[in-house]
């Protein structure tokens, strides 16, 4: 496929699907607040067809799009440990992929918000002494979560390289 | 008061005059007259006042401030009201730099500020000494550092040799060998390169627009208060700059590189060039004729840029003929075998870019070299990029939609804050992952001391 983003050596490890859920659920709440909304509208002034059907159709549509968006973003997302880095790439408008040598590594956070620990999951981000590095894994499995972080800082401790 | 015996010392005890200087200036300039007459109003009473309050607090201040170098740190108390003591190490020191701020250099005095390792900004700053004191002290904590560093327990010795060198000045000498001038900054030139800038381009468009507009319109008045404002700022910015760099020299010390400049307000600044990240050519388009070019550099743990719009303390070298520049940039690169940035062969973006770059394409060839990555940019002036391997903190590439659709990506190099910013921009897209790779192998053999000079 891509040679851009051929996989390292390892195959690419996905983000859990939990992921994609999150979001569309969070997308899926917002549609129901706007089509609320619209409803509530349309009755309190009595709106005219002309106005409340093609702001219907335009919401639907763009709950469609980001459906499929949220799909193709959290397919996108992957990550593969290797003996000494770690390949990030994600994004589907604009790709990226990211390395970092476990040496470089400063520190690791995860983050896991109510609605992430609802949905068992939680993101792992990789800082180096750079502030451009931007190695974010979102949607890890809470235990997948720490055993990367764990394994990131022994890593890390092992191989760190001075500035 | 409860340690009476220790061998400290005090700051100048013109510290709390440099301090307010202007303050204090102001208030005398404008109450003595009134007072002299007899009819002070109440605001002259209440500068008088807050002055006569300023005296006693800066009196205290100075009484209370202290600083001693004990069992390989050097302490500093200081608070009047809620005390502080603040211990550094000796052997955490980066560097210790010099500076004299203008009123400071009227009275003889020196700042001295310690650069320390892993702190972000810095740590520890003494603030005033008479010069030689100043400069004594460096000396001494340097020694000391190194002393320390190379691993001597026996403390009796330095200790010995400090308190000499902290006391009474001019016993110094031994410590350290005399700093070595590797390049000073011609003044000429200096001038000239100021004159040949974008600042002084933009203030001579303007001078001549608004004399313009005078001549058309006969709007003196309105004019001219539309036109102070902007040419006196572009003058104050250019007349900075001349008074920062003014009699700048580049000097080896046994910390580091040592970079003086200033013409009121002395500065001294010491590179240690293991903390080197990267090093940015610059030549300005009008600069490109004469063949001159300008050096900047990367520090690890050195907050740059800009300081109240002051010239950046990034700069090392603002000027120079173009083969002195490179020749402190390799110095800068020590660390990574002193590698050529010119000898690294630069490729430009393939022909098929135009659609996504069409002016720029031309001017961002970029390479990976065998210790270095470089890239350039700048339709105007030329910036050319350098990160030695062994400094790469990570490493991304980036293809937006349109690229994608030439089949192109930019390769980018991540550094700690600074200037430095190395991108390879709109490279074929399988030979930009093929440079990822590479890149990242080059860099993983540099940080394991595969490559020559690295750490």
């Amino acid at each position: 496929m891509d040679d851009l983003f051929a996989p390292p050596g390892n195959d690419w490890r996905p983000v859990s699907p939990a992921l994609a859920r999150l979001r569309r659920s969070v997308l899926g709440a917002a549609g129901v607040v706007g089509l609320v909304l619209v409803v509530v509208a349309t009755l309190l002034w009595s709106l005219p067809v002309l106005v409340w059907l093609p702001a219907v159709v335009v919401l639907l549509a763009l709950l469609a799009w980001g459906w499929l968006l949220i799909g193709r973003n959290a397919q996108w997302w992957a990550y593969a440990e290797r003996d000494e880095d770690l390949y990030v790439k994600h994004g589907v408008l604009f790709r990226a992929m990211v390395v970092v040598p476990y040496g470089r590594m400063q520190y690791v956070d995860v983050q896991a918000g109510p609605l992430e620990q609802l949905f068992k999951i939680a993101s792992v981000h990789l800082h180096t002494a750079s502030p451009g590095t931007s190695a974010r894994i979102p949607g890890l499995p809470a235990d997948e979560a720490a055993r990367l972080r764990d394994r990131l800082t022994s890593q890390g401790e092992a191989q760190a390289a001075g500035l | 008061m409860s340690e009476p015996e220790r061998p400290y010392k005090r700051l100048s005890p013109l510290t709390p005059l440099v301090r307010s200087f202007l303050l204090v200036v102001a208030v005398a300039a404008s109450t003595w007259d009134d007072l002299l007459r007899g009819d002070a109003g109440p605001i002259a009473w209440l500068l008088l006042g807050l002055l006569v309050a300023g005296a006693v607090y800066g009196a205290a201040s100075w009484l209370r401030t202290k600083y001693w170098i004990e069992a390989d740190e050097l302490r500093v108390d200081t608070g009047v009201v809620s005390r502080q003591s603040r211990r550094i190490r000796v052997d955490r020191l980066q560097g210790i730099d010099i500076s004299q701020p203008f009123v400071a250099r009227i009275f003889g005095l020196a700042e001295l500020k310690m650069d320390v390792a892993g702190g972000g900004a810095r740590e520890g700053s003494l603030a005033f000494l008479p010069l030689r004191e100043a400069q004594d002290l460096r000396t001494a904590l340097l020694a000391r550092r190194d002393a320390v560093r190379a691993g001597e327990t026996d403390r009796a010795e330095p200790a010995a040799a400090t308190d000499e060198s902290v006391g009474s000045g001019p016993v110094v000498g031994a410590v350290a060998p005399p700093d070595r001038v590797l390049v000073s900054l011609d003044p000429a030139m200096l001038v000239v390169s100021l004159l040949l800038s974008a600042e002084f381009g933009a203030f001579l468009v303007s001078t001549l627009v608004f004399a313009g507009l005078f001549v058309f319109f006969g709007q003196i008045v309105g004019g001219l208060a539309a036109a102070v404002p902007l040419l006196g700022g572009l003058a104050v910015t250019l007349f900075r700059k001349l008074s920062a760099y003014y009699r700048l020299t580049v000097s080896e010390t046994p910390a580091g590189l040592q970079v003086r400049r200033g013409l009121f307000e002395l500065d001294a600044q010491t590179i240690a060039v293991s903390r080197v990240q990267g090093v940015v050519v610059t030549e300005p388009l009008l600069w490109r004729r004469l063949g001159w070019a300008k050096v900047d550099v990367s520090l690890a743990g050195y907050t740059s840029g800009d300081r109240d719009g002051k010239p950046s303390t990034s700069t090392v070298m603002p000027v120079a003929p173009r083969a002195t520049a490179l020749w402190l940039a390799r110095r800068l690169l020590e660390e990574a075998g002193s590698p050529d940035p010119d000898a690294v062969p630069l490729t430009g973006p393939p022909q098929r870019a135009r659609w996504v770059a069409p002016v720029r394409r031309r001017f961002q060839p970029s390479g990976l070299g065998e210790h270095l990555l470089v890239s350039r940019e700048g339709v105007l002036g030329r910036r050319t990029h350098v990160v030695p391997y062994a400094r790469v903190q990570s490493l991304q590439v980036h293809q937006g939609p349109w690229q994608r659709r030439f089949d192109l990506a930019d390769l980018r190099v991540d550094s700690p804050p600074g200037p430095v910013r190395v991108r390879l921009r709109h490279r074929d897209a399988g030979e930009a992952r093929r440079l990822l790779d590479r890149a990242n192998e080059s860099a993983r053999r540099a940080r394991s001391g595969q490559l020559p000079g690295s750490v």
